[in-house]
């Protein structure tokens, strides 16, 4: 067993699965979404990052790519939140929320892939 | 840059998964912790306006407690926080500061942008191989005449040396092994402006295989390159190295025009010399035996041509096999064991009736005290000195200059390898005629040596003579190639008239015309061009720069040669054409 590869894999379905935490509910609900699962996410989805850096493999360069995909959902979704609460101060109406859902459901999808990829890896080593 | 980001990134993956895991503590336990507002209501600082606190506090900018006065738990978090995220921060530069001065990475940097330079190279270069004195010398010149040069060395301290910014081109240079051939291809040997390898680096082995590369590599190009031995020479063109250059067999070579004719010495030394020296008198040489120190690579050559002149010659070598050989080929000249740096052997070799000494051996100090010992001997003798390290340059020059006055002919001659390295290449890939000239001048005889001697002095006067080449055709002279279509004579009297003055004559004489197969030692004025004729000239760089108006502007070769000038736009054409109708009509009135 590779204590580097637990870690690794470990932050990466943390990532997936608290993606999944917050995706999941009613897409216009603020009451379904909590704010703290939402930085929980983009905390771990950016260490994840870190830690697909300087694979120099082609899986390597699909994982950093899905991640970076997933951070960027993630860090829209937050700016869009604090754009509503902040700035504008409109307050989480049913179309912001359905907005910041959105967006990171298409990070979920980034995680989701960056899993796979993962998991076939796993299993290539296998043979 | 294929190389520096992942190394970048890389190394600093556990800086920013720190920086990530501090951040993100202090924010969740700045939202977490209650605060109290101005009108005393528990408060919760949100997410936002947590990491801009701790922000602004991590990298010590420090606004203040913001929005409302903080209490005493949150100040007891927000101590943690300064301390976990300025410490993370120092290290993260420390760790950045270290992989600028890491050596991998400063190589890495190097070879990417030298990759960049080689990739936006758009013009004609050369790859040079080895920066020694030889490659030094080359560098210059090509530069000078505002070619491209690429280097390849080994040694990162040659480069250094060579002072790269002072050069009138931007030179890209890599340090590493050219034997190497992942090297060779770096540094643009396959790429399509890749004009010519050149090959001088101090080992005959390392030339050699350059030599095989760049031949496997790039067909096409010419490759020259430097060899000392007759073997590797030998080896080198049985795969079509294009020029080998033998240091010692090129000064034999310039030597036994000096024995042959001064002018024609005079000739060779003007044409190949570096642009930038002093242009000499001519040599004469006194009749009579000559002694010839140092019976080596350099020995041989030169006795070979004294032999071939019938020149009685004492030869001295401290060697006793060599003298074994010698005595084997049933020579009439003496021979004589010893160095020749003292009085005894140099007297018995008859340095007091000598007309000229050759001090040739592999060592600088015994050369200069030959020379010192056979001036104190014959003050009118003839020196002739091989400098083997170029740094003994001034004790060459200081020991060569006792005892002759200043407006005293030139008695004394040193050869020193990497100039005359230098001269070859620049002739041969610059002026590639200039070659063919030297060849067919070397069969003229002394007179016809003298009348072009005089011809070039009468066009150049003092200066420098620049030689170039133009060829007959449409990307070298496309307005002469256009003439000669539309069925016009063009002589080449035309050429060397000055496009701005019609009665002046350029400074500039034709040394040689290249037709098919036929070469044409210093053409005629009246010579009628041919499309493809090569045609090397001679005269200043001022003059050549003329030359270019009437071989790239069609006015300036109708005015040279006193046609009509022509309109060139199309609107001074039909301006032109309406004119030349009305006046018909009124003529016909």
């Amino acid at each position: 067993m590779n204590l580097e590869k637990v870690i690794f894999s470990f932050f990466m379905i943390l990532a997936l699965t608290l993606n999944f935490g917050f995706f999941y509910g009613d897409v216009a609900n603020p009451d379904h979404h909590d704010i703290y699962e939402l930085f929980a996410v983009v905390v771990i989805n950016l260490i994840a990052t870190v830690l697909k850096f300087g694979d120099r493999s082609q899986l390597g360069a699909m994982l950093l790519a899905s991640s970076l995909v997933a951070v960027v959902q993630l860090i829209s979704a937050v700016l869009v939140w604090t754009f509503a609460v902040h700035i504008q101060q409109v307050g989480l109406t049913p179309a912001v929320m359905a907005t910041i859902i959105s967006l990171s459901g298409g990070a979920l999808l980034a995680n989701i892939i960056s899993v796979i990829l993962l998991m076939m890896e796993t299993a290539m080593l296998r043979r | 840059m294929d190389n520096v980001i992942p190394l970048i990134i890389r190394s600093l993956r556990i800086p920013f998964l720190l920086l990530i895991g501090v951040y993100s503590v202090a924010v969740l336990g700045l939202v977490l912790i209650p605060g109290v507002d101005d009108e005393g209501n528990t408060w919760h600082m949100g997410f936002f306006h947590a990491f801009y606190f701790v922000s602004y506090t991590a990298t010590t900018i420090g606004y203040g407690e913001v929005p409302y006065e903080f209490t005493n738990a949150q100040r007891l978090w927000v101590l943690t926080t300064i301390y976990s995220t300025v410490i993370s921060w120092f290290y993260t530069l420390g760790k950045i500061i270290a992989l600028m001065q890491n050596k991998a990475f400063i190589d890495a940097v190097a070879v990417s942008r030298f990759k960049k330079d080689i990739k936006t190279l758009h013009e004609p270069f050369y790859l040079i191989c080895g920066l020694g004195e030889t490659g030094k010398a080359i560098v210059t010149s090509l530069t000078e005449e505002h070619c491209r040069a690429v280097i390849v060395e080994k040694e990162k301290e040659n480069l250094n040396k060579l002072n790269i910014d002072e050069l009138k081109e931007y030179v890209p240079s890599i340090i590493g092994d050219a034997c190497d051939p992942y090297m060779l291809e770096l540094a643009g040997i396959t790429h399509p402006m890749c004009r010519g390898v050149i090959a001088v680096t101090a080992s005959d082995k390392t030339n050699l295989k350059i030599a095989i590369s760049s031949k496997l590599l790039h067909p096409d190009i010419k490759v020259a390159c430097r060899s000392e031995f007759k073997d590797t020479e030998e080896n080198m063109l049985s795969f079509g190295t294009d020029y080998i250059i033998n240091p010692y067999e090129s000064f034999a070579d310039t030597f036994s025009m000096l024995i042959h004719s001064p002018s024609l010495h005079l000739i060779h030394d003007w044409l190949t010399d570096a642009p930038d020296t002093k242009l000499n008198d001519p040599i004469y040489l006194n009749k009579g035996p000559w002694i010839l120190c140092g019976y080596g690579r350099f020995g041989r050559e030169i006795y070979k041509h004294l032999k071939a002149k019938n020149i009685p010659t004492v030869i001295i070598d401290p060697d006793e096999k060599v003298k074994a050989d010698f005595d084997l080929l049933a020579e009439i000249n003496q021979f004589i064991t010893g160095t020749g740096t003292d009085h005894n052997t140099l007297n018995k070799a008859g340095a007091a009736t000598a007309a000229g000494i050759v001090a040739g051996s592999d060592n600088d100090s015994n050369n200069l005290s030959i020379i010192m010992t056979a001036l104190a001997i014959n003050p009118e003798i003839f020196v002739i000195a091989r400098q083997n390290k170029h740094n003994n340059r001034i004790l060459y020059h200081s020991s060569t200059q006792r005892n002759a006055s200043p407006d005293a002919a030139i008695t004394r001659i040193v050869m020193h390898p990497r100039e005359i390295i230098a001269r070859k290449v620049r002739a041969f890939f610059l002026t590639p005629l200039l070659d063919n000239f030297l060849y067919l001048a070397k069969q003229q005889d002394e007179e016809w040596a003298n009348i072009t001697i005089s011809r070039l002095s009468a066009v150049i006067g003092d200066s420098r003579p620049h030689t170039w080449s133009v060829t007959i055709n449409p990307a070298s002279s496309p307005t002469i190639v256009q003439a000669i279509k539309f069925g016009r004579t063009v002589e080449m009297s035309h050429l060397t008239q000055d496009p701005g003055n019609r009665q002046l004559k350029l400074r500039c004489i034709p040394l040689l015309l290249i037709r098919d197969h036929e070469e044409i030692l210093l053409p005629d004025e009246d010579l009628e061009l041919k499309l493809d004729d090569k045609i090397l000239f001679c005269g200043t760089p001022a003059v050549k720069r003329n030359m270019h108006w009437t071989l790239n502007v069609m006015s300036s070769l109708n005015y040279v040669m006193s046609l009509k000038d022509e309109p060139e736009s199309y609107l001074w054409r039909l301006f032109r054409f309406y004119r030349n109708r009305s006046e018909h009509r009124k003529l016909k009135r």
